[in-house]
């Protein structure tokens, strides 16, 4: 803490133009975050990375030291530079090569709370991210006497996992359900009828949604300035503190309380704020919000708590000195409220409904039905004996009683400037649409990723308006780089400048800017996995200088767009008493190549396997039309064949065929196949694999006009693995182990 | 069926007689936690085991309890923090005020570790409000009836509704005719009978839904009375889409009595009376 300080002063007493240096040496390193060591990238041997400190008016001199055998870069996040500095790799920049040093130099003509992380691959998750603070001059006209003259402290939020980020990834795209019984959330039938929602869940399922997701990844701890527990004990009671908080966090949003009363907001996204008390804030994934916390009694320390929107666990940091006055934990989220409001609005073709409510900024926070906080807890069927010694009862279903929160929203964000843009400018209007489908984790705007779609060209000196709809069902922070955007609300010129927008399902929200900084400029979903996935679009100012650091342009593209062309391989075996199950699958964006087997122990019970590549159609990718190749083994009694539904004949005594077909996804995600064999056979299957009945027990059911038939069921143990039992028209009753990557 | 905090009761009390067997790496400390009765021995002791790694023991009479723990595995401030969010103080944490308001009875202590706040100015301001407000203007009566009603509405309790509406009729019954001013007199002329029925019908109506439709026409007409004979305090006229209609708050804050717990927050402000 003390060396903050001696920066503060530092940064305080600068004269203009003063070159700061820092050098942040990039290592690999081992963690120990849970009992157990793992894999993490440290900068100048620390997680978070040292927080930078500047004045407005200085220049900046940053050299990065990698000394990893990868490659890396850093970006900084909401600063106005020269593009080349900007830090993304293949866009604005060659990649840090192995054990070189880059330099980055910029002149630093904002001030504000930012922060700065890694922008090559996954990196951010294990460890690439840091505080950025730039100071006001002390004769800043801006300077607000009681705000800017407080004490500061830098926060970093940031989450934890024990699993490889590329392994996170990989999951995502398979559809595991392994995060959701990791936070106790699998929505399973059995749960849904003790809670007295089983038409919810078959709604649900009708409209072909897999269990609802408030965030993506499961989380072993959850971080403020790289710890669980912190306390600032150097302040006393009646002091006033400014936290300078920005989520560094790959995917989860925070919950921001206090024990110690209101919070007060004075900044966001590093442009000031007019003041504004809330009971707590929500701070998006990139998103950064200066607030003042009052310290009411001496001797006393507040808990100041962060928790994640899934909240299955949280961080504290404890402001003052003494003993620790808690905060209230935010109760557990009701799934099944959530899922119940979510199947009224879906259409059966995906689309969301918005019922002619017209939603923006955050307000109508459409999961509000499953906050315990505002509409009481879940009801329990048995009550427990302690209700009856106490009358809270009815109390603890008043909504009005429990909901006196004040929730910070977008339209409550008022700037102390005019923030409107040039008049007389001419204007680009440009409408995205957020899409998306969480069932093969497909991320995109209207519908195409960054490498289907061209870069989005404007003009220096025009004003670029976007008007962005969320049509999927995640909520997506949309960050722009090198530039700081109006965000329409209602409070005229003052609307607040951004350079994130966090957007919830069904939302409309504007922003607009004044192109003035030439380059290349990202604009993408700060969820890590979904940026990775391809959620976003690159802006472009027309007739520009090329940039000296991109050697090669189109070679750098390709490169770029790798990221979401990226195949995800799965694979699972089930070893059973009578026979071998499995398949394995490539699959990306749109391309799936898949192949299944069933190989039985003796030349009777037969071998074959199945293989079929196939491209998924649609917003939804409900459709896969597909070829295939069939090749099966089966000894049969002489003269014995098989007949299918259709009556033609198949003797499965060595078989190899190649295939057309096609894959659909019915209500109740019941898989349909039509497919037609070269040797003129057809064959029809319906499928629903994963049927989940509890927490951990799945229900696969199949059947085909071959007068084939299989029902099994799967004991989920670990990650990797499970116990098993299948009936199978062929094969007969087996018990297994199932194993799968 | 035994209720299934008893059956976890009963291992825990069985656990804490075993317990120095159980926990491996065990290091015992003293500690001050506040508490009552045997129920708070209960609930401490509930709080603060975790199977294998602690085991908290706590005697009513010394208000100490001893605490056993796996020292690899935890410390006593991750023991303490549960037991101060299951509501009692001890020498690390204070309890969340709600989880201490959530004691039984028996169980509340006195707070010796917390120390006094300033009151937050919110309170009195708002007691002040109140006051002064029944005080001024002719129709003061009724805007207050209007928003208990609307509180009531927000709550979704149909009886509270009914009585609420029945205060409203009151209040209007009760405005003085002669004590009004021309302006105030002729739109009141206007509005004096279709409050009047309107109420009227939220008290007799059945159900909440019937209550909820006969109290969009109050709103609309009891913001034309605000429109011309302004309150003691800003009004905010606020909007609900999915309900296609208004009604009147004293804060800007969103409580949506159209929906209640389903929508709370749903709707905006269109309109401030100063």
């Amino acid at each position: 803490m003390k060396s903050i300080y001696i920066l503060l002063l530092i940064a305080v007493t600068a004269t203009a133009q003063k070159v700061v240096r820092y050098d942040l040496y990039v290592r690999d390193t081992l963690v120990n975050f849970t009992g157990t060591q793992k894999r993490a990238i440290a900068v100048n041997g620390q997680i978070p990375m040292p927080t930078l400190t500047f004045t407005e008016g200085d220049i900046a001199e940053i050299y990065v030291h990698n000394e990893m055998d990868e490659e890396t870069s850093l970006h900084w996040h909401g600063l106005f530079l020269p593009n080349k500095e900007d830090g993304v790799p293949y866009l604005t920049q060659m990649p840090i090569k192995p054990h070189t040093v880059y330099k980055y130099t910029f002149p630093i003509i904002q001030h504000g709370t930012h922060w700065y992380h890694s922008h090559s691959g996954l990196q951010e998750q294990i460890g690439m991210y840091g505080s950025f603070i730039i100071n006001k001059k002390t004769d800043d006209p801006t300077f607000r006497k009681g705000i800017d003259d407080l004490p500061t402290v830098p926060v970093i939020l940031s989450e934890w996992t024990d699993m490889k980020p590329h392994n996170i990834h990989r999951l995502l795209h398979n559809a595991s359900d392994w995060f959701a019984i990791k936070k106790g959330t699998t929505q399973s039938y059995g749960e849904a009828i003790r809670q007295g929602h089983f038409f919810t869940k078959v709604v649900n399922e009708w409209k072909r949604m897999n269990a609802m997701d408030v965030s993506d990844v499961y989380y072993d701890r959850f971080l403020m300035n790289g710890k669980n527990e912190s306390q600032l004990s150097q302040f006393k009671g009646g002091d006033k503190v400014r936290l300078r908080i920005s989520n560094g966090g790959a995917s989860s949003n925070f919950w921001l309380t206090y024990a110690g009363g209101k919070i007060t907001v004075v900044a966001n996204d590093g442009n000031d704020v007019e003041p504004v008390e809330v009971d707590r804030l929500l701070i998006a994934v990139s998103e950064t919000y200066d607030v003042v916390v009052k310290i009411p009694a001496d001797q006393t320390a507040y808990e100041f708590l962060a928790t994640p929107e899934d909240r299955t666990k949280s961080a504290s940091l404890y402001v003052g000195s003494g003993i620790k006055q808690l905060v209230e934990p935010l109760p557990k989220l009701k799934y099944f409220e959530g899922m119940k409001m979510m199947n009224g609005m879906m259409k059966m073709n995906g689309d969301l409904d918005d019922m002619g409510m017209s939603m923006s900024l955050n307000q109508m926070d459409m999961n509000v039905v499953m906050y315990p906080e505002i509409t009481g807890e879940t009801v329990k069927k048995a009550n427990s004996s302690h209700e009856n010694h106490t009358k809270e009862g009815a109390l603890q279903y008043n909504s009005n009683a429990l909901s006196d929160i004040v929730t910070l929203n977008y339209s409550m964000l008022k700037s102390t400037i005019k923030t409107t843009l040039l008049k007389d400018a001419p204007v680009k209007e440009l409408r995205f649409e957020l899409t998306g489908n969480m069932n093969r984790y497909v991320w995109s705007l209207d519908n195409k990723v960054v490498s289907e779609t061209d870069k989005i060209l404007i003009k220096k000196g025009e004003n670029v308006r976007i008007v962005l709809y969320n049509g999927s069902m995640m909520r997506h922070p949309m960050h722009l780089h090198g530039h700081d955007f109006r965000l329409i609300n209602d409070q005229g010129d003052y609307a607040p400048l951004k350079n994130v927008v966090d957007i919830m399902p069904m939302e409309t929200d504007t922003i607009e800017f004044t192109a003035n900084a030439e380059g290349d400029w990202f604009f993408h979903c700060h969820i890590l996995y979904h940026m990775m996935s391809g959620m976003g679009r690159i802006f472009s100012y027309e007739n520009q200088k090329s940039n000296p650091e991109i050697p090669n342009p189109k070679a750098a593209q390709r490169k770029l767009f790798a990221d979401d062309r990226m195949f995800h391989f799965m694979a699972e075996n089930d070893f059973a008493t009578n026979g071998n199950d499995g398949e394995a699958m490539y699959q990306n964006t749109r391309w799936s190549i898949g192949t299944e087997w069933r190989l039985g122990y003796t030349d009777m019970h037969g071998y074959e396997t199945e293989t079929h590549i196939g491209r998924y159609i649609g917003k939804m990718q409900w459709l896969m039309p597909f070829i295939g190749f069939d090749w099966r083994y089966r000894k049969m009694e002489m003269g014995e064949y098989e007949k299918n539904l259709f009556g033609q004949t198949n003797t499965k005594n060595e078989r190899a065929v190649f295939s057309a077909g096609v894959n659909y996804t019915l209500p109740m995600l019941i898989v349909a196949q039509a497919e037609v064999f070269t040797d003129g056979n057809f064959r029809f299957q319906l499928e629903r694999m994963d049927i989940p009945l509890s927490k951990r027990l799945r229900m696969n059911l199949m059947w085909n006009t071959d007068k084939e038939y299989m029902a099994g069921l799967k004991y989920i143990i670990g990650k990797n693995f499970g116990l098993t039992t299948h009936y199978d028209s062929d094969m007969g009753v087996g018990f297994g182990l199932n194993l799968n990557y | 069926m035994y209720p299934f905090k008893n059956i976890m009761m009963a291992i825990f009390l069985l656990l804490s007689v075993r317990s120095q067997s159980q926990v491996k790496n065990d290091s015992t400390e003293n500690i001050k936690i506040y508490g009552n009765c045997s129920m708070c021995k209960d609930n401490i002791e509930h709080a603060g085991n975790e199977k294998n790694v602690a085991v908290v023991i706590w005697d009513k009479n010394t208000k100490m309890a001893s605490v056993t723990y796996d020292s690899k595995k935890t410390n006593t401030d991750q023991i303490l923090k549960r037991i101060a969010l299951a509501g009692y103080d001890n020498s690390s944490f204070l309890a969340p005020q709600s989880s201490y308001d959530k004691l039984p009875d028996c169980c509340k202590y006195v707070r010796e570790l917390k120390k006094a706040e300033p009151k937050s100015e919110m309170v009195s301001t708002s007691h002040k409000v109140h006051n002064e407000a029944a005080q001024e203007g002719p129709f003061q009566r009724i805007y207050d009836a209007y928003f208990a009603l609307n509180d009531a509405f927000i709550q979704s309790d149909t009886e509270a509704v009914a009585a609420k509406a029945k205060a409203f009729l009151d209040a209007v019954s009760a405005v003085k005719m002669e004590s009004l001013s021309e302006q105030e007199h002729t739109i009141w002329m206007k509005v004096n009978s279709v409050l009047t029925a309107h109420s009227g019908a939220i008290a007799t109506a059945k159900g909440i839904d019937k209550q909820r439709e006969s109290f969009k026409g109050l709103s609309k007409n009891l913001y034309e009375l605000l429109k011309t004979a302004k309150g003691a305090t800003p009004v905010y006229y606020q909007y609900c889409p999915m309900a296609d209609a208004n009604w009147l708050s004293k804060e800007n804050t969103i409580k949506n009595p159209y929906y209640g717990s389903q929508m709370l927050s749903c709707g905006k402000t269109v309109e401030t009376i100063p």
